[in-house]
């Protein structure tokens, strides 16, 4: 049998994304449906790829059920079809094939941000942060974002793979770990082979374009971005030394801290409280500028009259992972339990 | 004649009702439904067919019942062509899915595999008579609990920590605990977990760190890459394997919750290399460590050579890529993404031989008698 492909206009709409139809059967990126009535003991089956006829006993269906629905049938597939790729499908000594391509105007997968924003990084550094538009396959994750050195090369052993990619329940945020078995002194990686970076050379960070959404399509185009390394951080962040920008009474300014250092994307998040007088959390957003090194909070109601306290979290890191409570890299012969606090660090302010 | 009798009837029944007794200890809050689990990125067996899952996007362990599997023979399973087959039966590319793990259930040699796709959809298969075979996870009889977060909740704050995930790394079971290793994106560290099973509100964390006392200048907290409880020496003791490649045991006994523990580091298993998987295989009243690598073979490791070895290794292996403390050999296995028991003493494996084909196969069992 001559293979019939069915490309119709798409109709996207949400709960029937990109549907199309034939004269026998629709079919949608999570199911077929067939408006014909089919015996209730043979099932729809449905096979990857454009299988000639002789060839279906053989073949590996896919997996799916199927649904009688009075004078409809649905089968509705273990995983969504995937774009671009050609199916087969059987039913009432039928078979047809079919295919769903990309529609027109997709939303294609893009980067809307990578943290640190700064061009000029230690060299250890221990985290990037990702910010997709949409939410990503993590299949194959790890193969598809790289450094490369000042020659061109591709650096080996620098981003710590993982099997369970660290991504945010949204699936729009990846962190990844500069391998901290290099980054972090002490370590036999970092003894065998050094920190993963060479201070004063400038590298590009790749994310290629073959990385996917969760309907299985790629970016349009590779993420570069170029950065100088410089030395190394082996201080921690001091809230004492950050400066507070007070905002006036009754407006709705933003509260502006000055870190003196870019600050980690990921451990501000959730972990800065502003606590009025008489204990009560005030309500507003937090955003983090100017290369990670201003903290900005924009309040919902305005300032009043009041005495505040700005409560950090111990865990707030740098870029090198250094925490408000201790070093990355800690000293054993001088650190005690004593020394790791896990009560919040504070700012105060007055509005008056 | 009648004493007798009734002394079978009596025993009869009392294993019986010994064991509706067992079963229904570790499965009295099982309920029969939808788990609603989002990811499968490590499992293990524990008694009775109870299969524990880690489901790192949901921060939740799923225990689901899967003893009524048949019992099979599975000892010339043989899958050519594994990621092929299985991205035919999801309707898709090769590099649209990944092979998560991989689990036999002692009990009754059932092989089990989950599949991550790019959708996020979590997929269970199991293998019989060389078929793959879906297991639906949406009616399953299941108890579950959830992964709590051992940082906010010492600290006691006020803050969502909306950002934080736990990655497991591995999850086995003994005598009534869950323990779990794993990573998160906030701290480097070796979060070591142990949940009672039956599920309660009990979890407890350690964090397990390697010490090199030599040149311990600074500490060396690091993530469990791969773990298995097991005996040594007549002790319960942890054998760890680091992403850095170490190999470090710790007494169980000696890991107290919120506690730091300090191992004792018996191998370095070259660098650039980090364990995928261990087992514990016993043979002919042998004892041997196999541990599959990314960047190594199969190694095996005698548990008397694990048990005689009273050492630490405190120096750096100042030799590139070189391999010291307790001796082990390497097994004509290389690219082993997946590694578990099978049977009396045999081993099962994922591994992408030299010609590309991923099979899904017994090892030879000879190499471990």
């Amino acid at each position: 049998m001559n293979p019939i492909y069915i490309l119709l206009t798409l109709t996207c709409i949400v709960s029937e994304m990109f549907s199309q139809t034939s004269s026998g059967f629709t079919f949608s990126k999570n199911q077929i449906i067939i408006s014909q009535d089919i015996s209730t003991n043979e099932n729809i089956l449905v096979y990857k790829g454009e299988i000639i006829e002789d060839r279906l006993s053989t073949a590996t269906p896919i997996l799916g059920k199927t649904i009688n629905e009075g004078k409809k049938t649905k089968f509705i597939p273990l995983v969504p079809f995937t774009f671009n790729q050609k199916y087969t499908l059987t039913y009432n000594n039928s078979v047809e094939y079919f295919m769903l391509p990309i529609p027109a105007n997709y939303d294609f997968l893009s980067i809307k941000e990578v943290y640190p924003t700064s061009l000029s990084l230690p060299a250890n550094l221990l985290k990037l942060y990702i910010r997709f538009s949409k939410p990503i396959s993590i299949v194959n994750l790890y193969d598809n974002i790289y450094f490369k050195s000042p020659s061109g090369d591709t650096l080996s052993r620098a981003i710590l793979p993982l099997e369970n990619a660290l991504i945010s329940e949204d699936g729009t945020l990846l962190t990844l770990w500069i391998e901290p078995g290099r980054q972090k002194r002490g370590l036999k990686p970092n003894q065998q082979f050094g920190p993963v970076f060479n201070i004063q050379e400038k590298y590009q960070l790749v994310i290629s374009k073959a990385i996917k959404d969760q309907n299985g399509v790629s970016m349009t185009k590779d993420f570069v971005r170029f950065f100088q390394i410089v030395n190394e951080d082996r201080r921690k962040p001091s809230v004492g030394d950050w400066e507070i920008q007070i905002p006036s009474i009754n407006s709705l300014s933003n509260l502006v801290i000055k870190c003196n250092e870019s600050l980690d994307y990921g451990s501000i998040q959730d972990n800065i409280v502003i606590i009025k007088g008489n204990n009560q959390e005030v309500d507003g957003i937090w955003q983090l500028l100017a290369n990670e090194t201003l903290l900005s909070f924009k309040p919902i109601k305005p300032w009043e009259k009041d005495n505040y306290q700005i409560l950090f979290d111990p865990g707030i890191e740098d870029l090198a992972g250094n925490n408000l409570g201790r070093l990355f890299d800690t000293n054993v012969n001088y650190t005690s339990k004593d020394d790791i606090k896990i009560e919040p660090y504070k700012l105060e302010f007055n509005i008056k | 004649m009648k004493t007798f009798i009734t002394f079978i009837v009596s025993l009869t029944l009392s294993f019986y009702v010994n064991e509706i007794q067992a079963n229904s200890s570790l499965k009295a809050n099982f309920i029969k439904g939808n788990p609603n689990i989002t990811s499968i990125h490590k499992m293990t067996f524990g008694p009775e067919g109870i299969l524990f899952i880690g489901d790192s996007n949901a921060a939740q362990i799923v225990a689901i019942d899967l003893s009524e599997h048949p019992k099979l023979d599975n000892s010339e399973v043989k899958i050519d062509q594994l990621d092929e087959v299985i991205a035919d039966m999801m309707g898709t590319t090769v590099d649209q899915i990944q092979i998560t793990d991989m689990v036999v259930n002692p009990e009754n040699n059932n092989i089990y595999l989950s599949i991550q796709h790019s959708s996020g959809v979590p997929i269970l298969l199991r293998v019989e008579e060389n078929v793959l075979k879906q297991v639906p996870l949406d009616n399953v009889s299941f108890s579950k609990t959830t992964l709590s977060d051992p940082v906010s909740e010492e600290a006691k704050d006020r803050r969502g920590r909306k950002l934080r995930k736990w990655a497991v790394a591995d999850i086995k079971y003994m005598n009534g605990k869950v323990l779990l290793s794993g990573l998160s994106n906030q701290e480097f560290a070796s979060t070591f977990r142990s949940i009672d099973f039956p599920f309660n509100e009990k979890q407890t964390y350690s964090s397990l760190e390697i010490y090199h006392a030599a040149h311990g200048k600074y500490e060396t907290h690091a993530p469990i890459k791969a773990f298995i409880p097991t005996s040594i020496n007549g002790t319960q003791h942890l054998v760890a394997g680091y992403t850095c490649t170490p190999l470090v045991i710790f007494p169980m006994d000696k890991i107290e919750p919120g506690k730091h523990s300090k191992g004792r580091t018996v191998a370095e298993l070259g660098s650039g290399n980090s364990p995928v998987d261990m087992i514990e295989i016993e043979n002919e009243g042998n004892r041997y460590l196999l541990i599959a690598n990314n960047n190594r073979p199969l190694m095996k490791m005698d548990f008397k050579d694990l048990e005689a070895y009273q050492g630490s290794l405190t120096t750096p292996v100042t030799k590139k890529g070189a391999a010291v403390g307790v001796d082990y050999v390497n097994l004509p296995f290389v690219n082993v993404h997946q590694l578990d028991k099978l049977g009396d003493g045999g081993f099962l494996i994922i591994q992408r031989e030299t010609n590309g084909n991923l099979a899904l196969k017994t090892g030879n069992s000879w190499w471990v008698k």
